[in-house]
């Protein structure tokens, strides 16, 4: 462990950009990536289990950079059209029908989506782009041009919406579906390892100041044998662990009972099969 | 720079491309790395590698390039293998702890340590699980994994982050990796290709009908009247029969990966999966297993699935010519007394689009495989390939 500790060191000197915040604990790799995708003016792409923080890191990096954050949340309808603009024809045409003023003038009614908005804001913005894999399989090609020039064309108005400063984008994905190959070679990637014990202990401590040692270290114990079980379906995550330490706090539970009794073990493991398992195998 | 790392990367299966290797030299030229070389195998992984699958590929390969450079001495797979021994986890657990209570106060020289591993690593040969003196699993010693000592040198087993070589050594995304031939994604894209739209599904009014809307209009003296209508949606239905007879085992990958496609294709309107083995009889399975009693009629099938779901049969086509002709050949399941070839004729005659997909099919004519030559002549046959898939769907889509 010495020689990793001066490791992580030397990588955090070395970047003078995103180094976490109070609130979010992130491993030297992963900050690294964040910096490098800045420097290199690329997408980074995050790719996780799920409960990893894959979503709050966008937040994260928008705080200690001192950023606006913009989140594009996609759905499985989403089409690459609404997050550059959309035109509001009906309400066009409504406004024709009682000779509102400003009729003739399109951009009235063109709405920038949220792509849209991040390239036209005035300062430099934090784009989330979240779930990209939810959307239907073509969508990040339609995207290529955009993200790769950073400007789009509205045929309405004949303008090119260009962006002043070249937005910070972050795109997540859960990995449902895989991405295109052309996407994939404009990105940076980062895939975001389950933390280690030591790890782990940090970032709850940043969620819970005055957590409990001896509550921490057992619940920790538990957690990381209930992982450890080979034949779990879904493995609890971070945010599953944060949870319980809160649960545990509330409840009052006495420490010596939380490996013994397994109180709240529902906020850890959620299917039936997976609690029989974790009960039958006795961590 | 580093030209021969470019190669090896792409001699390991790694699609790295000029404009991503680019990319990477900017890096460098940016001082992105520093001069450390921790750092630049993640800045060159995060560039190059865009899926956690590959990173066991690149870890080799940046191992190869860079072995030179690595100052610390190099643990055998021999000796890896013996550290292997993760299920032995909880068993060590109680005992682990116990040892490091007692054991942490002890002050460890990372020197001494270092040398007196190295020296070890040289006369080791065999394997150890719990001494105190070789590098083993449950030791007492400073090396190895899951032993008692707090502060040692760890091989093998499990590792958090750390230096460039602590990870490839470890090589921790080796579950990750998957060499698969064909891409799931270019199966799901084939897969798209089936589309009839319709609108007359039932969803909710959210389009704007224009024909509509200009004639309540004019209806309405010219003050507008806004209607809405259905969007058109696919409305194609999926029937898939896959073949799980044991002439099919060597290909169970590439139907895994058909059926992903089928399943994560969620446009359809409608996918139903039956099962049949080596050929269709009286009945179809509902799982892969084709055990007796888990399976539906099939005549049950030709009542309940109507005549305008588009089957997909996926089998090798590699019956006995007694398995599809005779009545009495079949040695799964019933036959209602028909035979196989029987079956397959009322499957043609009840559907209006089958396609048969084969993922041993031969080329041109090939009169030994009696078999396969007969289901050709019933059926539109295909290679289970990308490229037969396509043909395939085009095929289901025409009109005869």
């Amino acid at each position: 462990m010495v020689h990793a500790c001066k490791e992580r060191q030397c990588i955090e000197m070395e970047n003078q950009g995103f180094q976490g915040t109070q609130e979010y604990v992130a491993s030297p790799e992963l900050m690294a990536s964040v910096n490098i995708a800045i420097a290199l003016k690329k997408p980074l792409l995050i790719k996780g289990e799920p409960g990893t923080g894959k979503t709050m890191l966008a937040e994260a990096v928008a705080k200690a950079l001192n950023k606006k954050l913009i989140i594009w949340n996609i759905k499985s309808t989403t089409k690459a059209q609404e997050g550059l603009y959309v035109y509001d024809t009906i309400q066009r045409l409504y406004d024709g029908q009682f000779g509102e003023e400003g009729v003739d003038d399109i951009a009235r009614y063109i709405k920038l989506g949220k792509l849209g908005e991040a390239f036209d804001s005035d300062e430099q913005i934090v784009l989330l782009i979240d779930e990209i894999d939810k959307a239907d399989l073509e969508f990040p090609n339609d995207l290529l041009w955009e993200l790769d020039q950073m400007e789009f064309y509205i045929n309405e108005t004949k303008r090119t919406v260009k962006a002043k400063h070249r937005p910070i984008v972050i795109i997540t994905s859960n990995a449902e579906k895989e991405l295109p190959d052309a996407f994939l070679r404009r990105c940076i990637f980062h895939y975001i390892d389950f933390p280690s014990p030591e790890l782990m202990e940090e970032i709850v401590k940043v969620h819970f100041p005055n957590v409990e040692e001896n509550l921490l270290k057992n619940a920790m114990e538990v957690f990381y044998n209930i992982r450890n079980i080979r034949d779990i379906r879904k493995k609890p995550s971070t945010s599953e662990l944060i949870d319980w330490v809160n649960a545990l706090q509330i409840g009052g539970i006495p420490t010596e009972t939380i490996k013994s009794a397994l109180p709240f073990i529902g906020v850890v493991v959620k299917k039936d099969e997976d609690l029989e398992t974790v009960r039958q195998s006795g961590v | 720079m580093f030209i021969d790392f470019f190669h090896n990367l792409r001699s390991k299966g790694l699609h790295v491309t000029l404009g991503e290797w680019l990319t990477l030299q900017e890096a460098l030229d940016k001082d992105l790395c520093g001069s450390s070389l921790t750092q630049f195998y993640y800045v060159a992984r995060m560039i190059l590698v865009k899926s956690e699958t590959d990173f066991d590929k690149f870890d080799m390969a940046f191992e190869e390039c860079f072995k030179a450079t690595q100052r610390e001495t190099e643990v055998g797979a021999e000796m890896l293998r013996w550290l292997d021994k993760s299920d032995m986890m909880e068993l060590a657990h109680e005992e682990a702890r116990d040892h490091l209570n007692k054991m942490e106060e002890v002050q460890v020289d990372k020197e001494d340590v270092e040398e007196k591993f190295r020296q070890r690593l040289k006369d080791q040969d065999s394997e150890h699980n719990g001494g105190s003196y070789w590098i083993g699993t449950m030791g007492k010693t400073s090396f190895g994994n899951m032993g008692g000592n707090v502060g040692g040198v760890r091989v093998g087993g499990k590792t958090g982050y750390q230096s460039a070589f602590a990870v490839v050594g470890a090589r921790k995304y080796r579950d990750f990796r998957d060499d698969r031939v064909l891409d799931n994604r270019q199966f799901q894209l084939a897969f798209r290709k089936l589309r009839q739209f319709s609108s007359r599904l039932d969803i909710p009014e959210s389009e704007l009908d224009i024909d509509g809307t200009v004639d309540k209009t004019c209806n309405n003296g010219g003050c507008l009247q806004i209607v809405m209508k259905k969007p058109r949606k696919n409305a194609v239905k999926l029937l898939l029969l896959m073949d799980s007879g044991g002439t099919m085992i060597p290909f169970s990958h590439l139907l895994n990966d058909l059926f992903q496609a089928v399943h994560k294709s969620n446009h359809y309107k409608d996918v139903k999966t039956y099962y049949f083995h080596n050929c269709i009889y009286s009945k179809v399975y509902k799982t892969p297993e084709c055990e007796n009693g888990d399976w539906v009629d099939t005549e049950w099938l030709f009542r309940n699935i109507d005549s305008d779901y588009k089957v997909i049969i996926v089998g090798d086509a590699a019956m006995a010519p007694e398995e599809l002709y005779s009545t009495t050949g079949n040695y799964r399941g019933p036959n209602g007394g028909l035979s196989g070839y029987d079956w397959l004729l009322q499957v043609k005659r009840h559907y209006k689009k089958v396609v048969w997909l084969n993922p041993k099919m031969a080329p041109g004519h090939a009169p030994w495989r009696e078999a396969e030559t007969a289901v050709k002549n019933l059926f539109p046959m295909y290679k289970l390939t990308v490229d037969g898939l396509n043909q395939a769907m085009i095929k289901l889509m025409v009109n005869k």
